[in-house]
């Protein structure tokens, strides 16, 4: 039931376009200054805290809103001047899922298809194929204010892909689902990425990892990471940060850590038969060597040492909440530069 | 077109799916009927013919009062339920919108208006019914009722509760009617009213007036008597233009915030 693309849009690779755009409301920033492309047949990622301006920019996107400054163009179109020709290509969740809770659910996406022009004839079909793909085979002619919330949830994502629109856009798909509905979800937007564009904003750091190959963070309105979950976790990685595990007197070891040359800081963390320490290099160098001379020296009983790997959920409260705290923690902990594509003004604004 | 087709069936089928619909059709023509019934037996007494007119003029005190509860909901529950950003990213115009809304309310009072037309057949059994009056005053209480819902619409487009959209209906509705009654008790005629150096006679005039032009029942009084007004034609349509112009506006001002 998914029709090819015709071939001039095949050629133009890319869905969406964002140049410098911001949103002001009165007394406040909700998006400052933000760029970013969206490729034909990507999944992204949209991260970032609450009141970020998540949803601002999906508004945004899918022309509820007018942006205050900046271009937004999606599949070659603007939203300020093309608004009816892009929604018809948009498919779109909000966040908060409303929905008509009168009404059945069949005839609740039969009417949203209609509203989308999706043609008579195809019409039953385009329903019946978004109910199937949902999972709401058996729940079709029940009431929506009847449903569970997961099903609601799914009522909300059918309606989003029922007429087969080129660029899915969906606002917390997964907000208040039990882990199975999750998966279910889940499976039906990597469906969904195979042949189309999503771009979907979740707090969830592990969905991401699972389904998007590109991520964009964004904080206080402003885009702070953009890059693929592997990149974004390197980039972060790169300073050199040392864990090892070893047992033996803490605050003596800690000591001798501290005394070596490339050391710049040491974090103890007192487990009941081992101790862990964190240990940050001077110039960024890797410190394994070092450290490995100094256990060797002492003769510590080292269970474990490497390069400290940071999770997409380290990388996140780093670019997210790190950035705001930089300024007022020790030294002693992170003298860490944000390795942040981010203007130099970024710092001076979280302070 | 199909947009308009499926936003007004929707629109329809939510009264009906609710039990506002039937709440509001028992009770129209409960009062109604009861009304009816005693106004023939007036009829009767005086041994006057039957003024058919003037119980149109009375449904039509009767439908300003229900306008409320027919047109709180409209946009007021969108807002609240958030529908409203589901709607407005669909490729749905405002005025598609704001059209289907309107259309949905005028239907449903065409509905409600439906087996009143059996007491004009039943007043023809007992006595003389001009059916031509009849018919254009019809035609007066429907344009006079449109522009009730258009205002009606309006109110539910700046409120995001709907309660507080039939409260300020109903306020409206009943301004509505005690307008005219405000005109008949200000001084008639030349009104001289010096005070501080001033005429405030002249005021007064302007206000009575005014309040004259914006009664809304006193305009489709000729058609109750079988005339089909052109100037309060025209003056239905420009209210209802505006107020739907008006609403399509609010819709839309959330692009401008």
């Amino acid at each position: 039931m998914w029709t090819s693309q015709p071939p001039e849009s095949r050629q133009n690779r890319i869905m969406i376009e964002v140049r410098s755009l911001t949103k002001l409301y009165p007394g406040v920033i909700a998006v400052d200054n933000i760029s970013f492309t969206v490729h034909r047949g990507e999944i992204v990622g949209f991260l970032g805290p609450n009141g970020a301006g998540k949803t601002t920019t999906m508004r945004i996107l899918t022309c509820f809103i007018p942006p205050t400054v900046g271009a937004v163009r999606i599949a070659e179109k603007d939203v300020r001047t093309d608004g009816m020709a892009i929604r018809r290509l948009v498919g779109y969740l909000p966040e908060s899922n409303p929905l008509y809770h009168e009404m059945r659910v069949r005839e609740y996406i039969d009417f949203r298809a209609q509203l989308k022009g999706v043609a008579f004839r195809e019409r039953s079909a385009a329903v019946g194929a978004a109910l199937e793909k949902c999972g709401l085979g058996e729940v079709r002619d029940r009431i929506i204010g009847q449903l569970s919330k997961g099903y609601k949830q799914r009522v909300g994502l059918a309606d989003a892909i029922v007429h087969n629109p080129e660029l899915v856009i969906l606002d917390e798909p997964t907000i208040g689902l039990d882990p199975n509905q999750v998966r279910h979800v889940r499976d039906v937007i990597r469906e969904l990425g195979e042949r189309r564009t999503v771009l979907l904003s979740t707090h969830i750091l592990s969905e991401v990892e699972k389904m998007c190959g590109r991520v964009l963070i964004i904080n206080r309105g402003k885009l702070v990471a953009d890059g693929t979950p592997g990149s974004i976790v390197n980039k972060l990685t790169v300073t050199g940060r040392v864990r090892l595990d070893v047992r033996g007197s803490g605050a003596d070891m800690k000591k001798a850590i501290e005394s070596e040359a490339n050391v710049k800081a040491v974090v103890w963390e007192n487990h009941n038969d081992y101790h862990t320490f964190k240990i940050e290099s001077k110039n960024g160098n890797d410190l394994r060597p070092d450290v490995f001379r100094c256990a060797a020296k002492h003769g510590w009983e080292v269970l474990e040492l490497g390069l400290e790997r940071v999770s997409l959920e380290d990388a996140f409260v780093e670019l997210t909440v790190g950035s705001l705290v930089t300024d007022t923690r020790t030294k002693s902990t992170t003298e860490k530069q944000p390795t942040v594509p981010a203007p130099p003004s970024e710092a001076q604004r979280s302070s | 077109m199909t947009n308009y087709a499926a936003l007004v069936r929707r629109e329809l089928a939510v009264y009906f799916v609710s039990p506002m619909a039937y709440i509001i059709l028992t009770a129209f023509l409960l009062v109604n009927g009861l009304f009816f019934g005693w106004s023939m037996d007036e009829f009767a007494a005086r041994r006057s013919p039957v003024n058919y007119g003037w119980i149109q003029q009375w449904m039509v005190y009767l439908l300003t009062l229900i306008a409320p509860l027919i047109t709180m909901r409209l946009i007021a529950e969108e807002k609240s339920r958030g529908t409203i950003e589901t709607m407005m990213t669909a490729p749905v115009s405002e005025w598609q919108f704001v059209l289907a809304k309107f259309s949905a309310a005028f239907l449903f009072v065409a509905y409600l208006l439906l087996p009143t037309v059996c007491y004009a057949i039943l007043a023809a059994k007992f006595g003389t019914v001009d059916f031509g009056a009849a018919a254009a005053g019809y035609v007066g209480m429907l344009i006079a009722v449109a522009a009730v819902l258009a205002l009606g619409l309006c109110i539910s487009a700046t409120c995001a509760n709907q309660i507080t959209a039939g409260v300020l209906t109903l306020i409206a509705s009943l301004a509505l009617i005690i307008m005219p009654m405000i005109a008949r008790v200000l001084p008639q005629g030349e009104v001289n009213a010096v005070f501080l150096g001033i005429n405030w006679g002249v005021f007064v005039v302007a206000l009575r007036g005014a309040l004259h032009q914006m009664n809304l029942l006193g305009h489709m009084e000729a058609f109750s008597r079988g005339i089909v007004d052109f100037g309060a034609l025209v003056y239905f349509l420009s209210v209802v233009g505006l107020f739907l112009f008006l609403t399509a506006r609010i819709v839309e001002s959330r692009r401008w915030r």
